[in-house]
């Protein structure tokens, strides 16, 4: 057994391990300020008569953005599409639509009906995704808050209270209790080292004692924020009880429910309306005409005036020459494409590495969520289909569709077994959250991303150790954003570094698309 | 060659006379004319242009591989002799697409894969192909001293394929990930022969051997 540390021993151990917080050093100019915190316009050269013709690889949100942008401008853009449809990882899976698994080919059962849709990628648009959101606003694409952060969803471990789910306001309320009461009594009982007025330490303590909502003497003796037991209204409200600290902390993913909802995750988070791929269809309005559909790009060959491009459709070989290319083709299939790229590209586009991302849904015969207070918002539980999702929309609507499993690194669990498989892991799973799930959900859907024709991954990955990148791989990274002859160039979140946004994606378009800008311009003087 | 034919009606798209891969369709799609129809390009998805092969997915090349000992694998795929051990996650994506082939839609396949242009495969590997080839004498006896194969053996040609593809197999019948199946008899003759390379530079040593015999 672990030896065991009183509060006290905790405490010291904290202040020994952290020394003296940056944090409480005084007049730290702290940059708070956002640089730019509106998209900035593109400034790009309209061609005139100069006609140009470019090739867009993959319909992808990047290549959509590359050949809005061009096409505003006079070039002549081509999007070559390999699948039936654009938008990639945007996918929004509605009544009769394919799910093109290769090995799994499913088609959508849920209800026909605008509210029962499921985006099996791209599911949230924080707001400070500021290029995504602009061209939201200029294609008309409506937008509605997507609920993440929801306390009166569930957290479910086998390890907290014997696998009962509780409330996550209950887990929040408590361990903040405890929290605050330890962070309290430190304060008065040890002699602070004064790097505090007394007034600041006063307001400090107000902070504590809100934070853990506590009582008389510094004491947390539990709280009414996650509600009463009963009463509240009419009655007086009666309290719940403490769920006791030791119970609270076996389970492991105590940190990921306070850290869940920070950073790209932070509220507020946006959807689409109607789907996700109202933006892509938003897109496609403008530059619909351009895109060839079942053309699957064979080969790729770039020279010093331009690139050589094969595709296949209708059974056939056909060729296409132009001036430049984009390419979001992921890269993990490119190196299935004949080409002649040197050799330094080529070693960084096998460099990366794809990702195995997963989810799954139902459609909900009655939206039982809503009896239980849960309007929107995530159940996270610990277990391998990682949590459910309840709809942002469709409120009070007799069915709704839930996301009932959501694997985004490690994902290839579930990709391994069969569809029944799947959809009972899944269901077994969201027993433990809600007893008569099982009977509650139907017509399900998974989309295994390691699978999906023409995708066959999500997301791609250049660092193979956690967190940092070696200076090899930012060189191979810097060698893939550099256009071979100035002509063919790779987008999509792939080449950026922060991978599996969609306004990662743009970003990597308005890069290449200034890149492209500069050597136009010199080219027409 | 035609593949398979579309016709757009209502922009929706049919199925052509062409699809005679079809006949792989799991689903009925009577009444499903609204439905997207199966396409039968899954073969490229993952094995490259013209089923070149392709790294980044670790899928092989098909281009220029044996009629019979593609038949042989697709079936193998089928019956779950290949492709069901746990660790070998690119064997665990072709079988689901296996099981849904037909014999006709195997041949169909092999048809298909035996149009495709063969274009010699790039070398990869690094090692020591002198020594490479007083190993690759015991392959010999199976697979023929130009690694040209032998039908009669049941042992396939090993020039002309991906130099990392040879390199995973022979790990993963070494491992036994490959090859340990109880029905999967060239494959129980194949682990045993694996063993007999140590270590990796003398699975990348023979695999340079098999490189300088290139097919092309
Ligand atoms: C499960 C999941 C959850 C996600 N969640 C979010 C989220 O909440 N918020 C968010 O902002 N982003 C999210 N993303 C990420 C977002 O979807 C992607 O970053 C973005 O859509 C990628 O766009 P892209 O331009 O890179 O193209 P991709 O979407 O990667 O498209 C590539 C295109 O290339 C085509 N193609 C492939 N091969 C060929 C060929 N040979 N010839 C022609 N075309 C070809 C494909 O069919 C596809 O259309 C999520 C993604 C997934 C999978």
């Amino acid at each position: 057994m672990n030896k065991l540390v009183t509060r006290r021993e905790f405490l010291n151990l904290l202040g020994s391990t952290g020394g003296a917080s940056a944090a409480l050093k005084a007049g730290a100019a702290l940059g708070l300020l956002p640089a730019a915190s509106i998209a900035k316009p593109l400034d790009l050269l309209a061609l005139g008569s100069n006609n140009k013709k470019v090739a867009i690889l993959g319909g992808g949100l990047s290549g959509l953005t590359v050949a809005y942008e061009l096409s505003k401008r006079g070039y002549d853009c081509t999007i070559l599409e390999a699948s039936h449809r654009c938008g990639g990882r945007i996918f929004t899976v509605r009544h009769g639509d394919l799910i093109d698994e290769i090995g799994n080919r499913q088609y959508c059962e849920f209800d026909e009906d605008p509210h029962l849709y499921f985006n099996g990628g791209a599911a949230r648009i924080p707001g400070f995704h500021h290029n995504l959101l602009s061209y939201c606003k200029e294609l008309g694409v409506e937008l509605e808050v997507f609920v993440g952060e929801n306390n009166n969803a569930y957290f479910q471990d086998d390890a907290l209270l014997d696998g009962k789910p509780i409330r996550v306001n209950d887990y929040k309320t408590n361990i903040r209790g405890f929290l605050g009461e330890m962070l309290a009594k430190s304060m008065s009982e040890q002699e602070m080292d004064k790097p505090f007025t007394e007034q600041e330490a006063e307001n400090l303590l107000g902070i504590i004692r809100s934070f853990g909502d506590l009582k008389e003497g510094d004491l947390y003796t539990g709280s009414s924020r996650s509600g009463y037991k009963t009463g509240g209204y009419i009655a007086h409200g009666v309290q719940k009880d403490i769920i006791a600290f030791r119970d609270l902390l076996q389970t492991q993913l105590g940190n990921q429910i306070f850290t869940a909802y920070e950073g790209d995750h932070g509220p507020s988070l946006l959807q689409a309306k109607g789907g996700m791929d109202n933006i892509t269809a938003g897109f496609l309005r403008k530059i619909g005409e351009q895109v060839k559909y079942h053309a699957m790009v064979s080969a790729i060959n770039v020279s010093n005036d331009g690139v050589e491009i094969a595709y296949d459709q209708d059974g056939t070989r056909h060729a296409l020459k132009v001036d430049y290319c984009f390419s979001c083709i992921p890269t993990h299939l490119i190196t299935g494409l004949e080409h002649n790229f040197p050799g330094d590209y080529v070693k960084a586009l096998k460099y990366v590495r794809r990702g195995d991302a997963y989810k799954a849904a139902f459609q909900a015969k009655e939206r039982f969520w809503e009896k239980d207070g849960i309007y929107g918002g995530i159940t996270k539980t610990n277990n391998r289909s990682t949590g459910i999702w309840y709809p942002s929309h469709g409120m009070h609507q007799n069915k709704g569709i839930l996301l009932g499993a959501y694997n985004f690194r490690g994902g290839l669990y579930h990709t391994n077994m069969s569809q029944q498989e799947r959809i009972e892991a899944h269901i077994k799973d969201g027993e433990k959250v809600h007893p008569n799930y099982r009977n509650l959900v139907e017509k399900p859907v998974t989309i295994a991303w390691h699978r999906i024709n023409h995708m066959l991954g999500c997301a791609a990955s250049w660092n193979r150790s956690f967190g940092t990148w070696t200076q090899e791989e930012k060189l191979m990274f810097d060698t893939l954003q550099a256009p071979v002859h100035g002509r063919h160039y790779i987008i999509g979140d792939q080449i950026t570094v922060n991978v599996a946004w969609m306004e990662s994606a743009i970003r990597s378009a308005h890069w290449a698309l200034e890149d492209l800008d500069q050597r136009v311009r010199t080219e027409l003087g | 060659m035609t593949l398979y034919g579309e016709n757009k009606v209502n922009g929706k798209k049919l199925i052509g006379a062409m699809l005679t891969i079809l006949c792989w369709l799991p689903f009925q799609l009577q009444g499903e004319e609204e439905r997207e129809p199966y396409d039968d390009r899954y073969c490229t998805t993952c094995h490259g242009a013209d089923g070149r092969g392709n790294f980044g997915v670790q899928a092989p090349r098909l281009a220029g591989m044996e009629p019979w000992y593609l038949k042989r694998q697709l079936e193998n795929f089928r019956t779950g002799i290949r492709g069901a051990h746990l660790k070998d996650i690119e064997g665990m994506a072709m079988r689901p697409m296996a099981v849904q082939l037909t014999d006709e839609g195997i041949a169909d396949v092999v048809e298909w894969v035996g149009d495709w242009n063969y274009i010699p495969a790039q070398v990869t590997i690094e090692g020591d192909s002198a020594v490479g080839k007083q190993l690759y004498s015991q392959c010999a006896t199976c697979h023929g001293d130009e690694a040209q194969g032998n039908e009669m053996l049941g042992a396939p040609a090993l020039r002309g394929q991906n130099d990392w593809y040879l390199v995973t197999q022979l790990k993963n019948f070494k491992k036994g990930w490959r090859g340990s199946e109880s029905l999967d008899n060239y494959g129980q003759q194949m682990m045993p022969m694996a063993q007999i390379l140590a270590d990796e530079d003398s699975i990348n040593n023979v695999v340079s051997h098999i490189n300088t015999l290139g097919k092309n």
